[in-house]
């Protein structure tokens, strides 16, 4: 049991010195430092242009892109806030999914399904 | 003790609790501060009205506007209300023959008001309402083709965006408002006033890098003002402190359809500096929301176009309890009224033929959605919400009676709008439930939209309002689709008026 103890201190202590612990991050994440994203200091959330150094807003209207009369729902491109609407009103890197919700849903009983978290 | 005195202490209490969190609304004098930043036109507030004032400081000639945003998003309340406008004299009114005046809207208002609103700027902004419309329309926003007729007006005359949303005009008007030039900054939390030796407005606290309800993050910045600040923060619906204090009944129970940052703190300053509080315990209630969704949601939308040719019915009689276009403090307490036997809530139900409901997009969002059924006769209505179904039945009879005579004797409803549309299978149902949406009270403004003073009743030198920040517009009750046309009027008054200060 100690033993168990200490090399979870251990591996907590080596992946620090490499920058990247303590947060669990989400698998299609893996590899990135904290430093890579807390562009405003690692206590503050990430500035609402982090994930831009490699998301396109564009591209991600398109992806989630709706027909009809969900055209607007499109989460990427609304109909409140147009592409303006910064990452983490929706997004979490560390946060549990089960704890969080896109914003559209603190009024509207929309289903996102792809959405991962 | 002098006023400038006091201030001068309030400022020195200001630096003192610089590192403590919340401590918004202090006000300094410019003596003690170093400005960070500099424009002419300083708007705190990005709903309707801090973007028309400033499209308008801009085309008066303001150097530099900027609009400071507390939230992550702009657009404030303004980017999710039901996008209704109404307007006197308008170019659909002429198309559509309906005989409206200036007089006729401001006389609907003052009833609703029931004797405490105010009749100059009532005035001031159906006089204008019309422009501010155009001023819309020119920034690209599109509305549906037809008119409306929202409760305790007297004709239609309310347009509605063809998104169903306010955000069918904040969207173009942010765009327009860039394109004049102006700077928009979120994540912008106004912390409090600047003043000069002279007790005049001229710049402001700003917490930049603000995330919302984090009241430390961020660093706080001194703003220079060179023509003025014009407060356009909204009301207060949000914070249940603050309401409860004007009015217990609105306690947490009370659902609420504002973005969670109307909370008031721009008006909370506004009087510290010495405005004129006027009516704050009166904060109306949406009597068209739901209690099966969040917010405005879909409903809210749905329901005002419907009440015209609906009926609303509380399910433990199976007849209706008012007037289902009655101004909407008179509906929200008819709806309070509906409880069960042990005095719980029990949202009464608002019946529409599935032919009338379907003319409004936002029917077949209900439906889509769940927060809205469809049903082909009242047995199943009755089922579902456990109505007594005989009682129902005579209810609809006697109501399509009405329909056809064009006189409701059960509760004096205006019918015109109702003509031909009886209540007929297939029905759509919605269930109703008041959300805190309004506040009426706010600082005192003039027809300028300057601030008053409550020792002085002279106007706060650099400082304007617009929109649901500024009180006693609307006195009790606000009318449906009159707030936009006050916050784009005001709005607009204020970004001229502040650039002939």
């Amino acid at each position: 049991m100690k033993l168990v103890k200490y090399f979870a201190l251990a591996a907590i202590v080596l992946s620090a010195s490499t920058g990247a612990y303590a947060k669990d991050i989400k698998p299609w994440h893996d590899g990135f430092k904290c430093k890579d994203c807390h562009d405003q200091g690692l206590k503050s959330f990430p500035s609402d242009q982090s994930c831009l150094q490699c998301h396109d807003v564009d591209d991600l209207a398109d992806a989630t892109k709706r027909g009809g009369d969900e055209e607007w729902q499109n989460p990427h491109n609304n109909l409140h806030y147009g592409k303006e609407l910064p990452c983490i009103e929706c997004h979490s890197e560390h946060q549990k999914p089960e704890t969080y919700q896109p914003l559209c849903l603190d009024c509207h009983t929309f289903k996102y399904e792809k959405f991962k978290g | 003790m002098e006023r400038r005195n006091f201030l001068k202490m309030a400022g020195i209490g200001a630096i003192t609790m610089g590192t403590a969190p919340a401590a918004f609304s202090a006000t300094v004098c410019d003596k003690d501060v170093a400005f960070d930043k500099s424009y002419d036109v300083v708007i705190i507030g990005s709903g309707f009205a801090g973007l028309s004032a400033a499209i308008e400081a801009k085309r008066n000639g303001a150097k530099d506007v900027v609009i400071f945003e507390k939230l992550s998003m702009f657009g404030g309340n303004s980017a999710i209300n039901g996008g209704l406008f109404a307007a006197p004299n308008t170019p659909m009114q002429a198309r559509e023959g309906v005989n409206d005046s200036i007089e006729t809207m401001v006389q609907d208002q003052l009833t609703a008001g029931r004797g405490i609103a105010d009749e100059a700027l009532l005035r001031h902004v159906a006089t204008n309402a019309a422009e501010a419309l155009q001023l819309t329309i020119e920034a690209g926003a599109e509305y549906h083709p037809y008119l409306q007729q929202l409760g305790g007006h007297s004709v239609a005359r309310t347009y509605q965006t063809s998104v169903s949303c306010g955000a069918g005009i904040t969207q173009p008007l942010l765009k327009m408002a860039r394109k004049e030039g102006a700077v928009t900054q979120n994540r912008a939390k106004f912390e409090g006033f600047i003043l000069n030796a002279n007790n005049q407005v001229v710049g402001v606290k700003i917490r930049e890098g603000y995330y919302f309800g984090r009241e430390d993050s961020g660093k706080v910045i001194n703003v220079k003002a060179n023509r003025g600040v014009i407060m356009a923060t909204g009301g207060f619906a949000q914070n249940i402190k603050l309401r409860m204090a004007q009015d217990p009944t609105l306690n947490h129970e009370v659902g609420c359809t504002n973005v969670e940052g109307s909370t008031g703190e721009g008006m909370l300053a506004m009087f510290k500096l010495g405005a004129v509080p006027v009516h704050l315990a009166h904060i109306q209630s949406g009597p068209w929301a739901s209690p099966d969704e969040g917010g405005f949601g879909y409903v809210s939308n749905y329901s005002i176009y419907n009440f015209p040719h609906s009926v609303a019915i509380h399910c433990a009689t199976g007849k209706r309890f008012m007037n289902e276009i009655a101004d909407r403090k008179t509906r929200a307490d008819a709806e309070l009224g509906c409880r069960d036997q042990d005095g719980n809530p029990l949202p009464p139900i608002m019946i529409t033929s599935y032919e009338h409901a379907s003319q409004h997009p936002n029917c077949k969002k209900v439906l889509k959605y769940n927060v809205g059924w469809k049903f082909d006769s009242l047995e199943q209505i009755a089922e579902r919400f456990n109505v007594p179904l005989t009682a129902l039945e005579e209810q609809i009879t006697e109501y399509n009676g009405y329909v056809k005579a064009g006189k409701d004797p059960q509760f004096g409803k205006i019918m015109d709008m109702a003509k031909d549309k009886y209540i007929k299978a297939p029905y759509t149902v919605v269930r109703l439930w008041p959300k805190a949406h309004y506040c009426q009270g706010g600082v005192q403004v003039n027809v300028n939209a300057e601030v008053l003073d409550s020792m002085s009743g002279e106007h706060i030198k650099g400082l304007y309002a617009a929109g649901e920040v500024t009180g006693g517009v609307h006195g009790v009750s606000r009318l449906g689709s009159c707030s936009i046309p006050e916050c784009m009027v005001m709005g607009m008054t204020a970004g001229r008026n502040v650039m002939k200060g």
